[in-house]
C-alpha cells in the first residue's frame, strides 16, 4: 500500500532529518512512527502527506510515485496535533467542510447524509451543533478525525493524536481510535513519543532515532527482542540496567561480580563473542532476588507503585533497580542478593549492536 | 482583634484608587457634554451669553449650508469607509499571502499613519494641482482629458474622497494583518489538503475569522469619517472647498466656533452630529449583529 524508499530530508538549514529511510505498509495495518523529539518522525509524516518534498528517494502509495502529487489529490486525511477545527463553524460544518469545497464539491444535502453517517461511526451526532470552543480534548480530537474521514481517503495520518489531552482520557481514546480505524479499515499512520501509546495500539511500530530507523517491528518484539542498545533504551519504563562489562576468556566480569559466559544460553548468541567490552542490558524483571546469584546490593530505597515494588540499589557505583510484586516484602537497608534471568538479558557491543 | 467588617470583594478603600480617574473623567468627559448641552441653549459670545431656548436649532436646520455639510459627510462616510475597507482588506491578503518581504511591505503603509495629514495634504495638493500637478499629467500621459481637482465645485468632493480612502488605508491594513496573523496556518493547511482552492479559503476560513476585527474597523472608520475634518483643511488649503462646496459638519461646527463667533449654533451643529453618529453606530451594531446570528 505504501512504500517509502530510500527517503533523504535534508532542510535548507544543513539538518539532516531523515538519513536513508526504508519500510513497507500493508493495506489496513495500524502504524506507529515512534521516537524521541528531532528524530524525523514528524517529518516523515509531513513527506507523506506532502507537506514537505524529499531531498531524495520515493514514496509510493500502490506502486505509484506521489512525490510529485498535490497532498489533495494523495487520498489521505490528516489529523493535526491541536486538530485545527474551523472555531467559527460548528461541528457539523466541520465535518461537512471537506465535502463542500474542490473540483468534487457535493451537493449540500448529500454532504450531510455523508456527515452524519460517519459522526454516527464516531458517536459524535449529538455535538453536532456545537461550536469547536465549547468540546473537550477528547471530543474535538473525534471531530477532527471524523473531518478526516469524510473523503473517504485511503491512508489516515495523525500527528501526535493524544498528546493534547489528560492522562485518563489518553487511555479512552487510544483504545477508541483503534477501534475506529480498524472497523473504518484504513491504512494508519501515526506518530507519537510516547511508547505506552504506541505499544498499545499499533500493529506495527516504526522506530525511528537520528533519521534512520531503529527497528520496525510488532509492538512486543520491540521489547522483547531490540535489536541494538537505542531501542533497548528507549522502549520499557523503568529504563533498562545497563552495565559496562568485559568478556576475559570466558568469563564475564563487572567491579561487582564475575561469572562464567556458560550461564549465557548458547542460541541466543547472534554472533560468536570475542574478548573485549561489551554493555550488559538487563530490565528491571529480569533482575530477581534470589538465594544465591551474581549480584549482590544493599537496598537504597523502595518505591511502591500498585501492585509493584522498586527495589534501588548500587552495583559498584552504577545504579540498578529491580522489580518485585508487591507481596515481596524487602525493606530499605537489607542486603539482598539477585539472580539473573539468562534467558531475557542482553548484551550490546559498546557501539550499540546487539550480540546476545 | 481589629473590627470585623473586613469583606475580601467590597472594600471602600477602591473607591481611593478609583477617584483620580473618575475626577479625570467627569471633568473631561462628561462635563464638556454637558457644558456644550447648556451653550447649544445660548446666543452671543462666550463672555457674555443669553439664553436663546431654541432659537439656535432653527437657526440651524434653516441653514442650507449645514444640510449640505451633513449631506456631504454623510456621502462622504458611505463611500469612503466601504471602499477603504475593501481596498484594505485587499492589499493586507496580498501582503499577507503573496508579499516575500512583509515586515518590509508592512512599514511601507503604515508611513501614512505616522505622517501628518496635514503634511500628506500639502504633497496631495501639488498631486492634484490643476496645472501642473502629478496626476493631471499622468492622465495626460495616457491620453486623458486633465481634472480640475482642486478648484471645481463638482470635484472638490470626488477629490475628497479619493483622499480620504487613501488616508484610511494604512491604520486598516495594519489591523487586518494582525488579524490576518491570528489565524492558525493548520486552518489552511488542512483545507488545502481538503482540496479548496483559494476562494474557498478566503471566504469560508479566513474571512469569517476577521470578522470581529472587520467589526471593529467599521466602527471606528465610520465614526472617524463622520468626523472628517483635517482631510478638508489640508486638501483645500484651510477652506471648505471652493464655494464651500466640500463643506463637512465638523468644519461647519469650527466654521461657526471660531470665524463667525456663534459658540451656541457651533454647539446646537455639535448635539446634532454627536445624535447623528450615536444613532448610526447603534444601528450598525445592530444590523452587524443579525448578521453574525444567521451565520
Amino acid at each position: 500500500m505504501i512504500e517509502v524508499i530510500g527517503l533523504q530530508k535534508t532542510f535548507d538549514n544543513g539538518f539532516e532529518a531523515l538519513k536513508q529511510v526504508d519500510f513497507t505498509i500493508e493495506k489496513g495495518e495500524l502504524v506507529c512512527l515512534l521516537g524521541p523529539s528531532g528524530c524525523g518522525k514528524s517529518t516523515m509524516l509531513n513527506l507523506i502527506a506532502g507537506l514537505l518534498q524529499p531531498t531524495d528517494g520515493d514514496i509510493r502509495f500502490k506502486g505509484e510515485s506521489v512525490i510529485k502529487t498535490e497532498p489533495k489529490d494523495r487520498n489521505i486525511g490528516f489529523v493535526f496535533q491541536n486538530y485545527a477545527l474551523y472555531p467559527h463553524m460548528t461541528v457539523l460544518e466541520n465535518i461537512m467542510f471537506p465535502l463542500l469545497v474542490g473540483d468534487n464539491k457535493k451537493k449540500k444535502g448529500d454532504a450531510k447524509a455523508i456527515a452524519e453517517k460517519y459522526m454516527e461511526l464516531t458517536n459524535i451526532k449529538e455535538l453536532q451543533n456545537k461550536k469547536p470552543g465549547t468540546l473537550s480534548g477528547g471530543q474535538q480530537q473525534r471531530v477532527a478525525i471524523t473531518r478526516a474521514l469524510v473523503q473517504e481517503p485511503e491512508v489516515l495520518l495523525l500527528d501526535e493524536p493524544l498528546s493534547n489531552l489528560d492522562a485518563r482520557l489518553r487511555l479512552k481514546i487510544r483504545e477508541e481510535i483503534r477501534r475506529l480505524v480498524k472497523d473504518v479499515g484504513i491504512t494508519t499512520i501515526f506518530v507519537t513519543h510516547d511508547q505506552e501509546e504506541a505499544l498499545s495500539i499499533s500493529d506495527k511500530i516504526i522506530l525511528l532515532e537520528d533519521g534512520k530507523i531503529q527497528q520496525e517491528d510488532d509492538p512486543q518484539n520491540l521489547y522483547l527482542e531490540p535489536e541494538n542498545l537505542f531501542v533497548a533504551k528507549f522502549i520499557g519504563n523503568p529504563i533498562i540496567n545497563f552495565l559496562p562489562i568485559e568478556i576475559v576468556d570466558d568469563r564475564v566480569k563487572h567491579a561487582s561480580f564475575d561469572l562464567p559466559l556458560t550461564h549465557f544460553i548458547e542460541k541466543r548468541f547472534k554472533k560468536s563473542i570475542t574478548n573485549g567490552k561489551y554493555y550488559l542490558g538487563m530490565r528491571p524483571e529480569d533482575i530477581l532476588p534470589s538465594d544465591s546469584g551474581p549480584l549482590k546490593g544493599k537496598i537504597e530505597s523502595v518505591e511502591l507503585i500498585g501492585r509493584e515494588r522498586i527495589l534501588h540499589f548500587e552495583l559498584a557505583g552504577e545504579r540498578v533497580k529491580s522489580i518485585v510484586g508487591v507481596e515481596n516484602e524487602i525493606t530499605e537497608g537489607t542486603t539482598v542478593t539477585f539472580d539473573l534471568a539468562y534467558h531475557k538479558v542482553f548484551l550490546f557491543s559498546f557501539d550499540g549492536e546487539r550480540i546476545y | 482583634m481589629g473590627k470585623k467588617n473586613y469583606n475580601s470583594e467590597n472594600q471602600l478603600k477602591a473607591w481611593y484608587f478609583l477617584l483620580p480617574a473618575l475626577l479625570a473623567i467627569f471633568v473631561f468627559n462628561i462635563y464638556p457634554l454637558f457644558r456644550a448641552f447648556f451653550m447649544s441653549f445660548q446666543k452671543g459670545t462666550l463672555i457674555n451669553p443669553r439664553f436663546a431656548g431654541v432659537e439656535n436649532y432653527q437657526r440651524l436646520l434653516s441653514d442650507p449650508v449645514f444640510f449640505r455639510a451633513l449631506k456631504n459627510t454623510a456621502f462622504y462616510s458611505f463611500t469612503v469607509v466601504p471602499i477603504a475597507l475593501i481596498l484594505s482588506l485587499a492589499i493586507a491578503w496580498v501582503i499577507f499571502e503573496k508579499v516575500k518581504y512583509k515586515s518590509f511591505f508592512e512599514a511601507i503603509f503604515f508611513m501614512p499613519y505616522v505622517t501628518s495629514t496635514i503634511a500628506i495634504g500639502i504633497v496631495f495638493r501639488y498631486f492634484f494641482n490643476g496645472s501642473y500637478g502629478l496626476i493631471n499629467y499622468l492622465l495626460e500621459f495616457f491620453g486623458l482629458p486633465r481634472v480640475n481637482w482642486l478648484d471645481s465645485v463638482s470635484m472638490s468632493m470626488p477629490t475628497l474622497i479619493l483622499f480620504g480612502i487613501w488616508t484610511s488605508l494604512a491604520f486598516n491594513i495594519i489591523i487586518l494583518l494582525a488579524g490576518f496573523r491570528n489565524i492558525e496556518k493548520e486552518h489552511y493547511k488542512i483545507a488545502k489538503m481538503f482540496g479548496a482552492n483559494e476562494w474557498e479559503i478566503f471566504v469560508k476560513i479566513t474571512l469569517p475569522q476577521l470578522l470581529p476585527t472587520l467589526t471593529f474597523l467599521l466602527t471606528v472608520n465610520l465614526i472617524g469619517a463622520f468626523k472628517i475634518y483635517t482631510q478638508v483643511y489640508a486638501l483645500f488649503g484651510g477652506q471648505a472647498g471652493i464655494a464651500k462646496s466640500a463643506m463637512t459638519a465638523v468644519f461647519y461646527i469650527y466654521d461657526k466656533f471660531h470665524v463667525a463667533g456663534r459658540p451656541g449654533l457651533a454647539m446646537a451643529a455639535t448635539l446634532v452630529l454627536f445624535l447623528l453618529i450615536l444613532s448610526i453606530t447603534f444601528f450598525q451594531q445592530l444590523i452587524l449583529k443579525k448578521v453574525g446570528r444567521k451565520r
